[in-house]
């Protein structure tokens, strides 16, 4: 029958994958007519999301074995195969990049107008159609060779997207940061499928299975840290952050929410790939490590995105942050799967992931809030915003969503995943008797006192952007967003909403993931009461539901209707000046600021900041009376001036040495082919 | 455990966690006076877990140190210091060297430290030892405030506060043991070593007009 | 869970969280040889405002009006999931102590957005120091309510309030003493009491969660103070329910109930006369030594959580 065939998950991922395709060639064929050029190739992606996701959960939701490899190219010689194939993990990354891809081409069919005139729309969607396309393979890509192949278009189209404004020095500076750092991950990639080749014996994914058990303890170990170290530059952990705050903000803001959403995501598919089903069982300092690593990067990055008024910078630091949470609950997995704890190790990793994918939801959509914004002011500083939530009421309310899910606030998708954390952190206490257990609860505390933060953060970046008077002209003329990029927020929320209402929904399709990685099918202890409320591993988890919280918050409701009708009827309600103890006309240059929003944590905090400030006064006669005041502060960024600077002086250092080589004679050139030649002889003896 | 031995180790175990707190306040608190105040409470509790285990063993000598313990640490020494305070007219605030938050956080990892160092020679069988944990703590948090203060009286009241955990370690640890003689030495040695202290702050205060040891590094030739 | 459950629970939030205000604030006058409001007073107070006429400021969007309910429902469904007279909370089903820290974050949100919304510069100082205090207070609530967590084996207040309340006399457990203090030090802080907030003041430098609700009137106003002393209510009730739970009812039969909640009138008071002490004895603490007296707090729960097996 016609319609099993087209509902089977092959079929939707071909189609899928020649709908990214059709709309690079399509973008780049018609680049010279904008507008048509703008409509099919995001249109086409949008197709290709929506396919991809029922594509993935069909897959999931029947839990079939993987699906046969596809050999998209003919193999080149025996180790080099080009095959995709689609398994549980692929399958709900699948998921997160096509339902944010969907989201986010639905966006840019308004979105990528405001470049009509200035830049190539065609270029801009062909490629973004090209980094889908990448970024769907690398989760499909059953062979390292292919993989890595995928990986590089991915960092490629990626590089030309961030340049895609390369007119600006900032710009220009962000491309090659992140293309410098990108690469160091890649080399490090490389070496680390190299080592797990040497035990295999072939490239292919299905060899490497469990071939950490055969490997020598040391080798392992340094896979693993090739690995730690290769997927988590990409994932953006700390302290090998730097380029992602200075990269993500530069690009248009829909490639930022990919980037954001789903980019970084592909550091958190290799290391669950690698971690979990290639290097076998874990030693314990391992998780101990990703673990650590996950809670300073939680802690550091919210604490800087604190410090941030440019607003997409402040999203690209909160999304360190949620990728140190997402690490919290895989360095718990891995720190179950060496004492055995199965059970757990499925919790944290489900935490983890659910995790993974929330944050796909909120952080795009706040990206797409932040460009809607971007868009009509035409500047990232939250100082020169404010009273948008008048002049664009409906992105200000998507915006207000986003940010409520990312503070972990219920009953919105945020709070579940790190509920979800939460309960594994806590039973993880009692899965071993060596002082390492204190990590647990010290992580949870971590853990609370990030979100306390990232609740601060974004009272700061709803409240100043959007709330109270506009602080600038442009602010004053602020307009709502086009339709289309509207509903490419809407879906977003929506996702949000139900990921946040639904969980119980969505663990079953955790099923077949935590069963090929773990070996087990824990949703059904993960809920309880007719899977409708979500629960720590019962007996002994807590409960929780926000769809009960929500349905008994509406109960709620008429209560203050009530007393309004029985004590309030009569009670007028006018709009008036600000009272503002007093003062009179309040003027937006009185308004708190951002910078003085976040001043009592940069003073809490000052040991990290090393905050510095600047006064100048000029006077005309008094000391009372000053004629201009400048304030300049500054918060140091402690990786950059403390790490990478002297790395790079010392690098810079290094090759200036190394030019003694270049003599520039062709004879000194051919001395040194030859020694090397030698060498190489010698060697080979 | 029958019911009396199990309320007196839980009194044991309740009074050495808050001698552990005050311990914490000490470190945390900047005014002089009330430092002076807490080691008093510190060694009430001090006293108290010697009743408890004295009663429980009904061990003569343990009661006497309870009452000297009372007398010296809760009365005598906190009044004497609370004095010379009063006398050399400083009453201001201690400068410590690292910030309270920091100097908390290092006093929970000496904690950790000393629940591990301890932990061997921790069992339940016998009362009290137990608190063997705390008394090492208290010891090491002891010397930690020693070296985190500049005035010199600080310093004699951090010196004190080890010795309250070298008394605690002795109750808890050596009812048996430790003869009485050795400590109501080690006792007497410290009484001494106040006395004699109080008296050299003095001396430096009006040497230097000030109490703070750092400038004892101008007395170099 | 129970229908009359709920909703008993919900009048016994609505109706007692001003009573404990009002004893506070009486009692506090007492001590300092002043006459005070009268017990009753934030009832009179809770009416008269509803009654009274708004003034919404014409910068303010529609979140300002959203804020107040947000923060008074979230205030009671927080209140539906703390144990209060029976040691099943109406709504444990529905989310232990993380929903409750959760709910109350979620108020604390709006309240702070609606503090920054008519564009005053007092509102935006309140909700930065609201948060930014909020905000390191929070290890210290969770690392305590873990502390207590692990020792029941669950998030699920009402299993937590079940194991303590055992046979055996909990009350000398050092581990259980430290996490108390820890959360009567948070408790402090969220509530917005002498060392960290007074609540007595309009001046404003010194002020925090007054400064959010200047420029609420009317029956926004109502609902905010009402939420705020619910807030209180709640935090007082995980107090003295969780380390404390002398005298809860584990059966819902109707003599139990009645020397249950007897009981919890009468620690609530107690709880209420600690914190009046703490009031008087004290001078607030300037903004940014607020950090050390959280730190101590946090601190202790570590200790606190170190001596759930220091002692074994």
């Amino acid at each position: 029958m016609p319609s099993d065939i087209i509902l089977q998950p092959a079929t939707l991922l071909t189609l899928s994958l020649c709908g990214y395709v059709g709309g690079a060639v399509a973008g780049l064929l018609f680049a010279r007519h904008a507008k048509l050029a703008n409509l099919l190739s995001f249109s086409a992606a949008a197709l290709s999301g929506v396919s991809g996701l029922f594509a993935a959960l069909v897959f999931l939701a029947s839990a079939a074995a993987p699906l046969r490899q596809i050999e998209l190219v003919p193999p080149l010689n025996p180790f080099v195969q080009f095959t995709a194939r689609l398994d549980a993990l692929g399958a709900f990354f699948l998921a997160i990049v096509s339902l944010i891809g969907f989201g986010l081409s639905v966006y840019s069919l308004g979105y990528a107008k405001g470049f009509l005139g200035r830049k190539n729309i065609g270029v801009l969607g062909a490629f973004f159609n090209m980094l889908l396309l990448a970024t769907t393979l690398v989760f499909l890509a059953d062979n390292a060779f292919f993989f890595l192949i995928t990986w590089e278009i991915m960092a490629l189209t990626a590089y030309c997207l961030v340049s895609f404004e390369h007119e600006r020095d900032e710009t220009r500076k962000a491309g090659v940061l992140y293309f410098v750092m990108s690469h160091i991950g890649t080399g490090c990639l490389i070496l680390g499928f190299l080592l797990l080749f040497q035990t295999s014996g072939s490239y292919g994914f299905d060899t490497f299975h469990s071939i950490g058990g055969q490997m020598s303890a040391s080798r392992r170990n340094a896979a693993f840290l090739l690995f730690l170290v290769g997927f988590g530059t990409k994932a953006g952990i700390v302290p090998l952050h730097i380029w992602l705050p200075a990269a993500h903000p530069v690009a248009p803001s829909n490639v930022s929410a990919l980037m954001s959403g789903v980019l970084i995501k592909t550091g958190i598919y290799g290391m669950t790939r690698t971690f979990f089903e290639f290097l076998g069982t874990p030693p314990n300092w391992w998780g101990v490590t990703v673990l650590t690593i996950g809670t300073i990067s939680a802690v550091l990055g919210v604490l800087y995105a604190l410090m941030e008024h440019d607003l997409k910078r402040l999203l690209a630091y909160h999304s360190i942050e949620n990728i140190g949470i997402i690490l919290m609950g895989l360095g718990a997995a891995l720190m179950f799967l060496h004492t055995g704890h199965g059970l757990l190790a499925s919790l944290a990793l489900i935490a983890g992931l659910y995790h993974t994918i929330n944050h796909a939801a909120f952080k795009a959509l706040l990206f797409l809030g932040a460009g809607a914004v971007l868009h009509t002011t035409h500047t990232r500083n939250m100082e020169e915003m404010g009273g948008l939530a008048k002049r664009m009421p409906t992105t200000s309310f998507f915006f207000l969503i986003g940010a409520v899910a990312i503070s972990a606030l219920p009953p919105l998708n945020g709070f579940v995943s790190e509920w979800l954390t939460y309960q594994s952190l806590l039973q993880g206490f009692g899965t071993t008797e060596s002082l390492i257990r204190l990590m647990f609860p010290l992580g949870g505390a971590m853990l609370a006192l990030t979100s306390a933060l990232a609740a601060a953060c974004f009272v700061k970046a709803f409240g100043i952007t959007f709330l109270a008077q506009p602080r600038s002209h442009h602010a004053r003329q602020a307009h709502e967003a086009a339709p289309t990029m509207l509903i490419g927020q809407a879906i977003l929320t929506a996702a949000c909403v139900f990921l946040g209402l639904f969980p119980t929904v969505f663990l079953k399709l955790f099923d077949p993931l935590t069963e090929q990685l773990i070996g087990q099918q824990i949703s059904s202890q993960l809920t309880v009461v007719n899977g409708l409320v979500l629960s720590g591993i019962a007996p002994n988890g807590g409960t929780v539901s926000t769809l009960g919280i929500s349905l008994i918050a509406l109960c709620l409701v008429p209560l203050p209707l009530v007393l309004w009708l029985l004590f309030a009827r009569g009670s007028k309600t006018r709009i008036g000046a600000t009272w503002d103890c007093g003062l009179k006309s309040l003027t937006p240059q009185m308004e708190y600021t951002a910078t003085g929003f976040s001043k009592p944590i940069r003073m809490i905090f000052k040991t990290l900041f090393r905050p510095r400030r600047e006064v100048q006064r000029e006077y005309d006669f008094s000391p009372h009376f000053a004629r201009t005041i400048r304030f300049e502060a500054h918060v140091e960024e402690i990786f950059e001036t403390r790490i990478y600077r002297p790395m790079r002086i010392g690098i810079l250092r290094l090759s200036r040495r190394i030019r003694a080589l270049q003599a520039g004679s062709i004879q000194a050139y051919l001395i040194y082919i030859f020694v090397t030649l030698l060498l190489l002889l010698l060697f080979a003896l | 455990m029958t019911a009396p031995v199990e309320l007196g180790s839980q009194l044991i175990t309740l009074m050495a966690a808050l001698m552990l707190v005050v311990q914490l306040f000490m470190v945390v608190q900047q005014m002089l006076l009330t430092n002076i105040r807490l080691f008093a409470i510190q060694s009430l509790f001090l006293a108290g877990i010697a009743t408890v285990i004295g009663y429980a063993h009904h061990a003569t000598h343990v009661y006497v140190l309870a009452v000297l313990t009372l007398l010296g640490k809760v009365l005598l020494l906190p009044r004497l210091l609370t004095r010379l305070v009063r006398r050399i007219n400083i009453i201001q605030e201690i400068e410590p060297l690292l910030n309270a938050p920091t100097s908390m956080l290092l006093c929970g990892g000496l904690t950790l430290l000393g629940y591990l160092v301890a932990r061997p020679f921790t069992s339940l069988e016998r009362l009290g030892n137990n608190t063997l944990a705390i008394a090492m703590t208290l010891v090491l948090t002891g010397f930690f405030l020693m070296f985190n203060r500049r005035k010199a009286i600080t310093q004699v009241l951090a010196l004190l506060t080890v010795e309250n955990g070298v008394m605690l370690a002795a109750v808890a640890l050596t009812t048996y043991g430790m003869p009485l003689v050795v400590e109501l030495g080690i006792f007497f040695d410290v009484m001494v070593a106040v006395m004699i202290s109080g008296i050299l702050v003095y001396r430096i205060r009006e040497s230097f007009a000030s109490m703070d040891t750092s400038k004892l590094t101008q007395l170099k030739g | 869970m129970s229908l009359p459950g709920i909703l008993l629970q919900t009048l016994l939030l609505l109706l007692l969280a001003p009573l404990v205000s009002g004893c506070i604030k009486n009692w506090k006058a007492k001590l300092q040889n002043r006459r005070g409001p009268r017990v009753w007073q934030p009832y009179f107070d809770i009416l008269k405002f509803l009654r009274k006429d708004m003034i919404i400021s014409e910068h303010a969007s529609r979140v300002f009006s959203f804020a107040p309910h947000v923060v008074f429902l979230t205030s009671l469904l927080a209140g539906l999931m703390v144990p209060m007279v029976t040691t099943q909370a109406p709504l444990s089903l529905f989310g232990g102590m993380l929903a409750v820290i959760g709910l109350l974050a979620l108020g604390r949100f709006f309240l702070a957005l609606g503090g920054l919304d008519p564009g005053s510069a007092f509102g935006g100082m309140g909700s930065s120091r609201e948060m930014s205090l909020s905000a390191i207070a929070e290890p210290a609530l969770v690392l305590a309510i873990f502390t207590v967590a692990i020792t029941a084996g669950s998030t699920d207040l009402s299993r937590v309030v079940a194991a303590t309340h055992g046979p055996t006399l909990k009350l000398l457990n050092p581990a259980h003493l430290m996490a108390f203090a820890a959360l009567f030090i948070v408790l402090l802080a969220e509530t917005g009491r002498i060392p960290v907030d007074n609540p007595a003041t309009h001046l404003e430098l010194t002020m925090i969660h007054e400064a959010m609700l200047l420029e609420y009137s009317g029956r926004h106003l109502a609902f905010m103070e009402w939420g705020a002393s619910i807030k209180q209510l709640v935090l007082m009730t995980l107090l003295v329910n969780v380390f404390f739970p002398i005298g809860i009812a584990t059966d819902s039969s109707l003599a139990a109930l009645a020397v249950s909640l007897s009981a919890y009138v009468l620690k609530l008071l107690l709880l209420s006369a600690i914190i009046v002490l703490v009031e008087t004895t004290n001078a607030k603490l300037r903004l940014f030594r607020v950090p050390d007296l959280l730190s101590a707090a946090f601190v202790l729960a570590t200790l606190a959580l170190l001596s759930t097996f220091l002692f074994q």
